[in-house]
């Protein structure tokens, strides 16, 4: 566990440094797959859409984490607004940078599809990085376990979710660039994407030590997890009955 | 890829439906029933030491800046609580002028606060704690290990320890001064 880089005075937070490389790979990984996608047109979409995800993927990260550690939450309000990379959730940044997004693109009419397309085929690369960090903070611990992959983290044996979620990251990658060679309706590789996301979150979240919790000990993630892939699989079923042709 | 019909589409969800659910509730954390600061004297139901609200808080032997040891266990009776932190954490330093405090607030009445300094050098801490006038006392955690059998993934992390020894309140991250001192002062009140 490397949680801190000492760089001179300095001390970086790892697990901060690699959200921030990723989230910089992301943006020059974008840019890239749209232009390939969808030409200069498609790119600047791309682009002028990096900074409302990320600041809903921000607000939202920290809302959910807030909400679901209310009790430390609730009575110091500022800790909303504090400078703390860990105290994020990822189901709240995913659901928050998707509506910003789209609030985005219902004020400037922008057709949404296409670039959702080209952040479903970066996202998860963003992700295996990130995983990275988490395994060096020692962010999204796992459980105890006796299996004999087990890393040592606080004192005990545990599942690395991290490496977890990391393989899950690069087989969504990989799945979504196979998918990508077909001429699927536009939409349909986000769609994709936000299923893989679901079965990872309904799978891993229980292995994790960390996991936010809602009424009777359910771990919320899971919730959100199977409304992603429940979402996307109504998305597909509606798109098959209007266009046969496109999931062929 | 293989085509759907509409109504295989359909039991496909459900499926997803049933067995998500299925896995959701199968997987749930059980409450262990934590003792809940609301109830003052309410037996403590887990027997097991773990550094959770209602587990008796994991023993540990320190060394103090003078190079005494002291033990966790020849506390019992006092409202103890421990607070883990290290020089070159930003908030763990904005809390402690607060714990400071509640320590002179409360000290008379039975409080006492371990402040279990993270693979630190003696030196260090000791001149952080002279400089910023702290009177409590410091243990060093050279090794991490009390870190690690407390778990503080994030600094600071306090534990709030009964008269009994028992983990009444975690929390982790800074400390408002309110919650140190309605915290201490609920567990004062608790007959020893």
């Amino acid at each position: 566990m490397y949680p801190l880089i000492p760089l001179g005075p300095l001390n970086l937070s790892s697990g901060g440094l690699l959200l921030l490389l990723g989230i910089m790979v992301g943006m020059f990984l974008s840019e890239r797959i749209a232009r390939q996608r969808g030409g200069a047109e498609l790119a600047d979409q791309v682009s002028s859409l990096t900074l409302p995800v990320l600041a809903g993927a921000l607000v939202g990260g920290r809302l959910w984490y807030g909400l679901f550690n209310w009790d430390l939450y609730g009575r110091n309000p500022g800790l909303f607004v504090a400078l703390r990379v860990a105290d994020l959730a990822w189901a709240g940044a995913l659901i928050g940078g998707m509506a910003s997004v789209w609030l985005w693109c219902r004020w400037r009419r922008c057709d949404l599809a296409p670039s959702a397309d080209v952040a479903a085929l970066t996202l998860p690369l963003v992700q295996a990085i990130a995983s990275l960090g988490l395994l060096l903070s020692g962010e999204a611990f796992g459980l105890p376990t006796a299996l004999p992959w087990g890393i040592p983290l606080f004192g005990t044996i545990r599942h690395p979710t991290q490496i977890y979620l990391m393989l899950a990251a690069l087989i969504s990658y990989g799945i979504l660039q196979l998918l990508a060679r077909r001429s699927l309706a536009p939409g349909a590789l986000f769609a994709a994407y936000l299923w893989l996301q679901g079965l990872t979150m309904l799978l891993l979240e229980p292995l994790r030590g960390d996991a936010l919790l809602t009424v009777f000990g359910l771990r919320i993630a899971q919730i959100v997890g199977l409304g992603l892939m429940l979402g996307a699989m109504r998305w597909g079923r509606k798109k098959i009955q209007l266009h046969p042709d496109y999931m062929r | 890829m293989v085509m759907l019909r509409r109504s295989q589409w359909d039991i496909l969800m459900l499926a997803t439906l049933v067995v998500g659910i299925g896995l959701i509730v199968l997987s749930r954390v059980r409450p262990d029933q934590p003792v809940s600061l609301a109830e003052p004297g309410a037996a403590s139901v887990a027997t097991v030491p773990a550094p959770r609200e209602g587990h008796p808080a994991p023993d540990f032997t320190l060394l103090d800046l003078t190079g005494q040891p002291v033990q966790l266990a020849d506390l019992r009776g006092q409202v103890i609580l421990i607070n883990i932190w290290a020089t070159w954490c930003p908030p763990c330093r904005a809390e402690m002028p607060m714990i400071q405090a509640s320590y002179e607030e409360y000290r008379d009445q039975g409080f006492t606060v371990l402040a279990v300094n993270s693979r630190e050098e003696a030196a260090t801490v000791a001149g952080y704690m002279d400089a910023s006038g702290l009177t409590f006392p410091a243990l060093l955690d050279r090794d991490g290990t009390v870190s690690n059998v407390y778990q503080a993934r994030v600094m600071p992390s306090s534990f709030f320890v009964d008269r009994a020894g028992v983990i009444r309140a975690v929390y982790r991250g800074p400390l408002a001064r309110s919650v140190i001192a309605g915290t201490v002062e609920q567990l004062l009140a608790e007959a020893p």
